[in-house]
């Protein structure tokens, strides 16, 4: 192959170098490293420190290879290509080299392989099956390094560290959060953390597939199975819409763990925690295996064909316009078409996804997405909307970074809470959940003066009742040079935002004004794929809560998914009926249910998510269904059938997915004016956060999850400035009031002193369940109930 | 190249813990550097911390050193626990680093240190019960071969080493207030 290619002449360009390894010719990027070049055309060279994602470190020197003209043996990841080039990487004298370098790497390294959790797909096992020498010469005595709880999710085995420092390149590099170090020096070196604390990065998970020996492993797989017992499978992220790419490692035919699967164009190389241990939730005590039916108020368990019967009755008793239509946002296409063709066909006009939203001042859409992840990277102004990046899509939060970190972007935003970011900020305007919105007002003023805007809109006139000021109109000169790539994110906050419409109206006249584009987050890891199959076209969820329904289907969602989890709460128990389609039921869905049919994740189903570039990617079934538990299609299409709709004889979910991938999608688009729902209030103003670890059932019953840094807590958080006035403390109890409507919710918080919630505000977590529409609260202290 | 991440502005400990003179000789090691390698002014800041600390760096002041450069908490531990004229536990006043290294080691280093042990009665890293004399433990090529053995005592090189020698600067240092 290479003998006919020597008598051609090949035009080489410039930036480009023709080198040979190991006698095949090659033409390769200039500055490229040898090991890179080895890489990208098949020759293996074995390395550990060497990572395609992370700064050369070069200190394993297992990649040695030999360079003619070169008197000594180089480093194939720090031996940049030169024209001409020809490398060895077999020949005996590279051969030798690398063997030389395993000695030195396994002299303290333990032969507890068949007690360790890395055995079978350890790439120090592997290379010294290759390299290393059948027996230690080494007689001294080996390091022992002592082992740090570094928390829930990362097991320490610190003894058969080879200081490779890949995951303290990546905790620097790739997570910004520099939480491990290489302490001591020369053999006495160790990983570790210095303090004890713990790894509270959200993407800390990726260290352990970066550990190439069993240093880092999965703590909750840890003595679960061996690599050579486990079966792969495809998935998508079921708890953001980033839709990242992933392999489910099953044993029997139960997910064990989850590991990133490489694409560039999402996730790289990269998963997020929430991804890797949010399925852990599935084996929950709640999980619902078999049909359930609600008989004089107690559960029986019984077969499917009489749950089926029972939940038919439940729906004729009531009539279609009475009925409503609940989906959470974590179930596949597929089960949202159907869903939405059974009951649009029986003339209900109740069946919505969007539980979490508050503001139905807009029309129902998709979110609006100008532009591809990997463009992210190339924006110069980023400006989040209401936006904690990092915990919201954590992979977008990793694309922000890097263009901070490559692009030189500057990123401001507009925010509740000071959220500490991975990226530097230029200007980060924090105030109350309705005065940041001003801000945001603010900004736009800045730009209507500099750009000689008449605004004589609905929403021009209420942004020239904003102040002006110094920084914002910095931040709008920046925004308005030509040669900024603008970039609006508008973030989870904003979706959940009581003035949802009037952020998005004014976003979308920011970046009209400033030539930007915008990324729209999704609300949910699916809720592209529920707005594309028809459910967001309907009444909204406020409507339906607020009017007289009388019958609730509720699919794969519970209490905390709505925004207002207390109105759903009682009118759910007020209804006649309710059908619970689920994987679980807690006591709350099991107090206002009457028939629970036990439907799988989508881990063990068939089927695919549109993610939040509206891109389809389906996935085949990673998991068994457990116990009785059915795909949610094959349900619907039975109940279908049942209630004698025309129009569901499907015979497998591809005939669906065809259906699927028919429908029209129109982009989202914002309009860029809106009548303005202006809130007023006095006194401290709610911030109701919803943590990272809170936003799908899955996650919540993630127990590695829970137990790290970031779940949320029966905590209210207030500024210090406050603290003092209403004469609180760390860790005191007192209790916080929302007036709703004449009646009032009270509940006993613990409060937390933090100076990144602003004066004026009270920060309490999503889940202990206060209305994030109704922003005047009052604390009560020194009283004991 | 390591990359300079944005830290939690908490200044807390720095402002508790740091004097104005080791805040003084702090700014002078990050007036010498661009921003965005201020780590380099950390070897700096260690001695000024370490001096005003009784000569050893506690977890709190390597925080604070930490939060004054603005830079990873760990940075400061990786450089302390990497230095040998660095201490992070409680030490004698004066500390007294015997080279190990080739050289030296060559030049009877061994026997030398051997001899110090026996005269204070401590090992290396141990520090005498008056806490007046810490062995430093495994000092590494101080670059004075030429005088092999080399040790230093607070800093101050003393070549050509003997048992004699060791003992009469020993002794000296007994002396000393």
């Amino acid at each position: 192959m290479t003998d006919l290619k020597k008598k051609e002449t090949v035009i080489i360009p410039d930036n480009m170098v023709q080198i040979e390894i190991d006698d095949k010719s090659m033409i390769v990027p200039k500055g490229s490293m040898v090991i890179e070049a080895a890489d990208n055309n098949g020759i293996a060279i074995p390395r550990f420190c060497y990572h395609k994602k992370l700064s050369i470190a070069a200190n394993c020197r297992m990649c040695m290879v030999d360079v003619e003209k070169v008197p000594k043996p180089l480093p194939a990841c720090a031996t940049p290509v030169m024209p001409g080039m020809k490398i060895y990487t077999k020949s005996k004298r590279a051969i030798d080299a690398q063997r030389n370098v395993m000695e030195f790497l396994l002299i303290n390294h333990p032969l507890d392989c068949p007690i360790c959790d890395q055995g079978g797909e350890c790439e120090l096992q592997d290379v010294s099956m290759g390299y290393g020498r059948g027996i230690s010469r080494y007689v001294d005595t080996k390091r022992v390094a002592t082992d740090e709880n570094i928390g829930s999710l990362i097991s320490t085995d610190m003894t058969r560290c080879i200081t490779c420092t890949r995951c303290v390149r990546f905790l620097d590099e790739i997570t910004g959060t520099d939480e491990l170090g290489g302490i001591g020096r020369g053999d006495r070196t160790q990983i570790g953390t210095a303090v004890g604390r713990s790894i509270d990065s959200v993407m800390s998970g990726n260290i352990i597939d970066l550990c190439p020996v069993g240093a880092l492993t999965n703590k909750p797989f840890k003595f679960k199975a061996r690599a050579w017992e486990l079966m792969s499978a495809n998935g998508i992220s079921m708890h953001d819409a980033i839709g990242s790419n992933l392999y489910y490692h099953t044993h029997k035919g139960e997910i064990l763990r989850t590991v990133p699967k490489d694409n560039e164009a999402l996730n790289e190389a990269w998963i997020s925690d929430r991804d890797r241990f949010g399925v852990l939730g599935q084996n929950a005590a709640d999980r619902v295996l078999t049909p359930m039916i609600k008989e004089d108020g107690e559960w029986k368990t019984v077969d499917w064909a009489t749950a089926m019967d029972a939940a038919v009755r439940k729906l004729q008793a009531n009539d279609s316009k009475n009925t409503a239509v609940l989906a959470g946002s974590q179930s596949t296409n597929e089960e949202y078409f159907l869903l939405h063709k059974l009951f649009k066909s029986l003339g209900c006009d109740n069946i919505d996804y969007r539980l979490a939203q508050t503001d139905f001042s807009q029309p129902h859409r998709l979110p609006r997405v100008d532009l591809s992840l990997d463009e992210i990277g190339k924006s110069d102004q980023i400006v989040l909307v209401g936006a904690n990046v990092g915990h919201e899509q954590p992979i977008l939060g990793h694309r922000i970074r890097q263009a901070w970190l490559k692009n030189k972007a500057k990123v401001s935003a507009f925010n509740p809470k000071q959220y500490q970011f991975n990226f530097e900020m230029f200007h980060h305007f924090v105030a109350n959940q309705i005065d940041w919105v001003k801000g945001l007002g603010s900004l736009a003023h800045c730009i209507a003066d500099l750009s000689k805007d008449k605004l004589d809109t609905d929403l021009g006139s209420w942004i020239k009742a904003q102040a002006t000021d110094e920084n914002l109109n910095n931040l709008a000169k920046k925004l308005l040079d030509k040669n900024n790539n603008v970039l609006f994110i508008i973030g989870q906050i904003s979706n959940k935002h009581p003035q949802a419409g009037l952020i998005k109206a004014l976003t979308a006249w920011l970046s009209n004004h400033t030539a930007g584009r915008v990324y729209e987050m999704a609300a949910g890891a699916n809720s592209v794929g529920a707005e594309i199959c028809g459910m967001g076209a309907q009444n909204n969820v406020n409507a339906i809560l607020n009017s007289d329904t009388k019958s609730y289907v509720i699919y794969q969602a519970e209490n905390d998914d709505f925004d207002n989890a207390y109105l759903a709460h009682t009118e759910l128990d007020d209804a006649d009926s309710v059908i619970l389609f689920s994987s679980f039921a807690d006591e709350n869905m099991k107090q206002v249910a009457d028939v629970i049919l036990p439907i799988g994740l989508a881990s063990e189903v068939a089927g695919s998510y549109f993610n939040n570039f509206a891109q389809n990617q389906s996935f085949s079934p990673a998991a068994k269904l457990p116990g009785e538990t059915k795909p949610g299609w094959r349900i619907l299409r039975v109940l279908a059938n049942m209630l004698n709709v025309d129009g569901f004889d499907y015979e497998s979910i591809d005939e669906i997915a065809g259906e699927v991938s028919h429908i029209k999608i129109h982009p989202g688009h914002i309009n860029p004016d809106c009548k303005v729902n202006t809130i007023e209030s006095s006194g401290l103003i709610l911030f109701t956060e919803t943590a990272i670890y809170d936003v799908d059932m899955l996650t919540r019953r993630s127990q590695a999850l829970q137990d790290t840094v970031h779940a949320s807590s029966d905590c209210l958080s207030v500024n210090s400035i406050d603290a003092k006035k209403l004469k609180l403390e760390n860790a005191m109890s007192v209790s916080l009031k929302q007036d709703i409507d004449g009646d009032s919710m009270q509940v006993e918080l613990f409060v937390i002193i933090d100076d990144k919630v602003p004066a004026g505000s009270v920060l309490v977590h999503k889940c202990i369940g206060f209305r994030s529409d109704i922003l005047n609260v009052t604390i009560i202290a020194g009283e004991k109930s | 190249m390591y990359q300079v991440n944005p830290q939690d502005n908490d200044k807390t400990l720095a402002n508790e813990l740091l004097t104005a003179e080791t805040k003084t000789i702090m700014d002078n090691w990050l007036s010498k550097y661009p921003i965005d390698q201020r780590r380099s002014a950390l070897i700096g800041s260690l001695h000024a911390a370490q001096e005003q600390n009784q000569g050893w760096l506690s977890r709190e002041i390597m925080q604070a050193v930490a939060q004054y450069l603005e830079i990873p908490a760990i940075w400061v531990y990786e450089a302390a626990s990497f230095y040998s004229m660095f201490f992070t536990e409680p030490c004698g006043q004066h500390k007294v680093a015997i080279c190990t290294n080739i050289s030296c080691m060559l030049n009877g280093a061994e026997a030398i240190v051997e001899h110090a042990e026996k005269n204070l009665g401590i090992k290396l890293g141990e520090t005498t019960a008056d806490g007046r004399i810490t062995l430093v433990r495994e000092e590494e090529c101080v670059a004075a071969c030429v005088g092999a053995p080399v040790m230093l005592i607070d800093g101050h090189y003393h070549e050509d080493l003997s048992t004699d020698k060791i003992d009469e600067l020993l002794s000296k240092l007994k002396e000393k207030a």
